[in-house]
């Protein structure tokens, strides 16, 4: 595998899927909205060591918080209960919404942000082709990495043939329906165009044997090493080690 | 033609997923570029169920909700209701509930009621009611006024989803009559399609005729 000069960044993609693995089962095991917020700290320390902090802090306030505030909000005012905390009119928030909240948010906050971080730190490429050695069709691992081709190649043509239609004299800008109008003359072309391409793929993709069956070979190498090994480990005997503990306290 | 799970695979809808994807994402920044206050997010799914079926259609949604989790992680656990739409709008193809207009209305429909009864439940248990998009505020409104958290969410999400996903229908409706019939020959659902463009030929041959 090519070394991507960091600890983490090296390792293999199912090693780093433990991550949102562990995270996803330990947080309903534990029940305490503390355990899962400390979810996040953890997240932001592997960021921290893999050197994409910056990056996924980033995304973590742009994707959660206005959701977590939401929540928060939502929960306040709606969720029934006797301990009033703050009230301002019909508006008051009790205790119980803002516990229910808490045990909310906290869930989210952790599965959302080990999953974003997995992304982060794992190319789709090295993601894909893990996939296709655990026995993957190839045609869905080329899928998959087509598509994240495919998005900015389209979405510039969209603007080009938006372009082309305004000066055939779409109208663009003006009231609402006039907009709404607009929208077919700019996808249908898209559309179209888009499709016509993919049978000049499939053609392509042909001569060149891509549905012949048969072992596949790729430039693009994984190696698993003994760390990722015995990190697989480790984090599943964590887990079952919680899910006893869980057990033995149930009982 | 073979259809079925095991069969509808082929090369050429394979590669139809990615351009579905693209699609979804771009008409969305379309309707941004537009200043539409609607999502159209699920045309691409739409186009792609409609002439290569539910399978490939499922996988198309749930491939754009994975990817659009990459930056907003809340849509994952809003993958289902792609799945269903995909799923959705497959079977309907197949049973030529396309032919028509009026038929494409009643599926848009069928739909708006499959997205609201699958995505409601997951907005209320998993989010408390929020998703973090500007919905949020018509779901706020409603609950200002009914204290009830099952009927505001509901309420909104009847109200955004029936605009979105019928009109939605109808242009992936429009588009997909624009194909060309060696094209959609090719794909396994896309014979109620052509089937009608045939018919309306013969009617303007005839009409030549006289």
């Amino acid at each position: 595998m090519p070394n991507k000069g960091n600890f983490i960044l090296n390792l293999y993609p199912s090693t780093k899927f433990m991550l949102p693995l562990f995270v996803t089962i330990s947080i309903f095991l534990v029940p305490s909205y503390l355990f899962a917020y400390m979810m996040l700290p953890l997240c932001i320390a592997i960021a921290l060591i893999a050197g994409v902090a910056k990056q996924f802090l980033n995304l973590i306030v742009k994707g959660l918080l206005l959701l977590v505030l939401f929540i928060f909000i939502i929960q306040s005012v709606i969720a029934p209960g006797e301990e009033i905390i703050w009230s301002w009119g019909i508006i008051s928030i009790k205790e119980e919404g803002v516990m229910l909240s808490l045990t909310l948010t906290s869930r989210i906050v952790a599965i959302a942000s080990a999953f974003l971080l997995f992304f982060r730190i794992t190319s789709i490429r090295d993601i894909s082709q893990a996939l296709e050695k655990v026995g993957m069709s190839p045609k869905f691992s080329y899928a998959i990495l087509a598509t994240f081709q495919f998005i900015p190649e389209i979405s510039k043509r969209s603007k080009v043939i938006m372009d082309a239609q305004k000066a055939r004299g779409v109208e663009t800008e003006g009231s609402l329906l006039t907009r709404t109008k607009a929208f077919v003359p700019v996808l249908g072309p898209l559309v179209l165009s888009s499709i016509a391409n993919t049978e000049e793929r499939a053609i392509t993709l042909e001569t060149r044997a891509f549905s012949t069956k048969g072992k596949k070979t790729s430039l693009h190498k994984l190696h698993k090493t003994k760390t990722d090994m015995s990190i697989q480990i480790l984090v599943i005997i964590f887990i079952i080690f919680l899910a006893v503990g869980r057990v033995m306290i149930w009982n | 033609m073979k259809r079925g799970l095991m069969h509808d695979f082929t090369l050429l809808a394979i590669l139809l997923i990615p351009v579905g994807v693209a699609l979804n994402f771009v008409s969305s920044q379309v309707v941004q570029l537009l200043k539409l206050p609607i999502h159209f997010d699920v045309i691409g799914t739409v186009v792609v169920s409609m002439i290569a079926g539910p399978w490939v259609g499922a996988t198309t949604g749930l491939a754009t909700n994975l990817i659009t989790s990459l930056t907003n992680p809340t849509s994952l656990f809003f993958a289902p209701v792609s799945i269903s739409v995909g799923l959705l709008i497959g079977y309907l193809s197949k049973f030529g509930m396309f032919k028509r207009l009026w038929t494409t209305i009643v599926s848009g429909i069928a739909i708006t009621i499959a997205a609201v009864v699958i995505g409601s439940p997951i907005s209320v248990m998993v989010f408390g009611g929020a998703t973090g998009k500007s919905i949020d505020t018509v779901t706020g409104v409603f609950l200002a006024s009914t204290q009830d958290i099952w009927t505001s969410v509901f309420s909104s999400s009847i109200l955004i989803n029936s605009v979105d996903k019928i009109l939605s229908v109808l242009i992936a409706y429009f588009i997909v009559k624009k194909m060309s019939d060696r094209y959609l020959s090719k794909m396994n659902y896309g014979d109620s399609f052509i089937q009608e463009k045939r018919n309306k030929y013969a009617v303007n041959k005839k009409q030549i005729a006289k």
